[in-house]
């Protein structure tokens, strides 16, 4: 078993003050000869404010991870506690109203209806949760104001550039005030400025309104801002420590599975022997970038 | 849902404009059908309701005009004349035959007016008489229009020459016209002397004609006697038994062909915004907010196409008349109810499909960017 944070018998209090405590959790797909385990024996717990970055190649499990922690996939085993309760074993009924009301979404498409303008598209989410069509908008025009769209109220998502789209996608995650943030590759649509601005947006969020948030993502530029880190591979979580990033295509290796290479005294570390090869056609050019 | 539901419903105008078109065009079908119907009983029932007759007295089980032969002795009219409550009597002669004008032929409803009627006889003249004499003939005046005659021209009834001496209004329909020569020519003619169709009564007044029929059906042996009101009533049912099949297969028609339009744009619809479903779902909207949308967007559009329908089928009675006098439509309120709930269930088959495509949404797939 792989974790980050290993849940002890006796780190009770902290356990109980997680937001988010996850327990052996696994998901398996098909049987047999043709099972496949997309996310292996994981366990976690996030606290209340902090912001995990899970990162990982693709097909490493971590969109089934989000899923499940979204309650918007079953778990094969293990469990999922919010705030003390757990959500992993709610029938599927009861799992809409636990995502409208504990979690909120941001997805790398930003995945605003077209049709309705950034106000109505946080409000629509509030009026799901229960609140009346007046006090929805209220709470939506309140929550936009906070994140500088106070001009883009009435904008339809085609009129907003990608930045105002994801924080109005940020601000229809929050309207409903959950304790958790989930990210799906917030930053994938966005340029480097943007991306920033959303990082450091959600991280105010969580340490100003000690909201848990999650993001899963291949960006490497915004490790920065998150509290821990996880790599995520083969359904498991590995140790940051032991991964490097190929030189010539960029891509994060593990350590023992990576081609190495002596230079300099320095060690280089590549995916391929590929990409070792093309480094030596021309070490010069991918030293200097 | 509702704000959303109509916001994709004007978002994408050409699709609402195809689907209320389509929709109220087949809604059109099944209103102006019914209109025509409604205006064509009208027209059948234009000379019982305007012959000024409170009974139709007609030889026993024979209960209207159309398609019909009725005979009884003439001795029946002084019968009936003294049934207490009738006030006056007129008795007709009655048969649908041809009239032969020289450039055409006719389908009419020939009556024989005595002299002296005081009942049965042409309610609006446009030119000339109301009651022919020997040798004469009133026809109506869309008829004579038609076929360029006017009044001293000749026309051909069972091969007898007639000469027209007066033109009547609002006596043809879709199908015939009424024409009028006297009791005593239509005899000669027929060869049925002490023979009369039909007496047509007045009660006299603060009396029901509903209780003098009674009555005279009691004291005058071999006759059925309706109030004006019933024996029309019978005359429209003939009229709507003969066209039922007619309607109900248009209907049919009409109603299919909105459903599909119907159907086809729903889905359409719905499947165009799957991944916003879809999002919807994954943030914790529940299957029945996500149908009453679709049902919403259906009732909507269903609606819009029957206030279009409606609006055409207004048009189209007001200006049919100027292309074609014998052709009236009226539309009914009755016939509105049923488009109005054909409608609804329209609304509601056609929201079928969309909301078991909305029940099968993955919502995971919005995730990474997915297509749902």
């Amino acid at each position: 078993m792989t974790t980050d944070t290993p849940i002890k018998a006796t780190d009770k209090q902290n356990l109980n003050s997680a937001t988010l405590v996850v327990e052996n959790l696994s998901k398996r797909y098909g049987a047999g000869t043709t099972e496949v385990i997309a996310v292996r024996d994981i366990s976690l717990n996030v606290e209340p404010g902090e912001v995990v970055l899970i990162m990982g190649p693709s097909g490493s499990g971590k969109s089934t991870l989000l899923l499940m922690l979204g309650a918007l996939l079953k778990p094969s085993s293990g469990s999922i506690q919010l705030n003390g309760k757990t959500i992993s074993n709610l029938s599927e009924k009861k799992l809409p109203d636990i995502r409208l009301h504990k979690f909120g979404f941001v997805f790398q498409d930003f995945n605003l209806l077209s049709s309705l303008t950034a106000l109505d598209n946080v409000a629509l989410v509030a009026e799901l949760a229960g609140l009346k069509h007046q006090e929805a908008r209220q709470q939506a025009v309140t929550l936009l104001t906070k994140l500088g769209l106070e001009k883009r109220l009435d904008f339809l998502p085609e009129k907003l550039s990608g930045g105002e789209k994801q924080r109005v996608a940020v601000a229809r995650a929050l309207v409903n005030n959950p304790a958790l943030i989930l990210a799906d590759e917030p930053t994938a649509n966005l340029d480097s400025k943007n991306g920033h601005e959303i990082m450091r947006l959600l991280r105010d969020i969580a340490k100003e309104q000690k909201r848990s948030v999650i993001i899963v993502s291949h960006d490497q530029r915004i490790k920065d801002v998150a509290d821990r880190v996880l790599w995520l591979e083969d359904g498991e979580f590995k140790e940051i420590a032991q991964m490097f990033t190929d030189p010539v295509c960029g891509m994060v290796v593990e350590q023992a599975k990576a081609v190495l290479l002596e230079r300099n005294g320095k060690t280089l570390y590549f995916c391929s022997r590929g990409c070792l090869n093309e480094f030596n056609t021309d070490p010069a050019s991918f030293s200097q970038s | 849902m509702l704000y959303l539901a109509f916001r994709n419903l004007f978002r994408h105008k050409i699709r609402l404009l195809i689907a209320v078109g389509g929709i109220s065009l087949a809604l059109v079908l099944i209103l102006a059908l019914d209109a025509i119907v409604t205006g064509i009983e009208d027209q059948f029932t234009t000379y019982i309701d305007n012959s000024g007759a409170d009974i139709f007295v007609a030889q026993e089980g024979i209960r209207n005009l159309h398609m019909v032969s009725s005979a009884l002795p003439d001795s029946i009219v002084a019968q009936v004349k003294k049934v207490p409550g009738v006030e006056a009597v007129t008795p007709i002669l009655y048969i649908s035959t041809t009239l032969d004008t020289g450039k055409d032929s006719h389908l009419v409803y020939l009556i024989g007016l005595p002299p002296t009627a005081t009942a049965g006889k042409p309610w609006r003249i446009a030119e000339g008489v109301a009651i022919p004499e020997a040798g004469q003939i009133v026809v109506d005046s869309d008829m004579a229009k038609r076929d360029n005659l006017k009044l001293g021209d000749t026309i051909k009834v069972f091969g007898q020459p007639f000469k027209i001496v007066g033109l009547s209004e609002k006596t043809a329909n879709l199908l015939n016209a009424i024409a009028f020569i006297s009791f005593a020519d239509f005899a000669q003619l027929r060869g049925s002397t002490n023979t009369v169709s039909f007496v047509l009564t007045t009660v006299k007044s603060g009396q029901s004609a509903q209780t003098v029929a009674g009555q005279i059906e009691q004291q005058v042996p071999g006759v059925t006697a309706l109030a004006r009101s019933d024996f029309a009533g019978q005359e429209r049912k003939v009229v709507i038994d003969m066209s039922a099949d007619i309607i109900n297969i248009m209907n049919l028609v009409g109603f299919l062909i909105g459903l599909t339009v119907m159907a086809l744009t729903i889905y359409t619809a719905t499947i165009s915004l799957r991944t916003e479903y879809g999002l919807l779902k994954s943030v914790g909207a529940h299957n029945s907010h996500l149908y009453r949308v679709v049902l919403y967007q259906a009732t909507a559009n269903t609606l819009l196409g029957l206030a279009l329908a409606l609006l055409i089928t207004f048009l189209l009675v007001l200006v049919v008349p100027f292309f074609s006098s014998r052709l009236t439509l009226e539309i009914t309120f009755v016939s509105v109810l049923k488009v109005g709930l054909l409608s609804l269930v329209i609304a509601a088959i056609s929201a079928v499909l969309p909301i078991r495509q909305i029940a099968k949404l993955d919502p995971a797939k919005v995730f990474s960017g997915g297509k749902v």
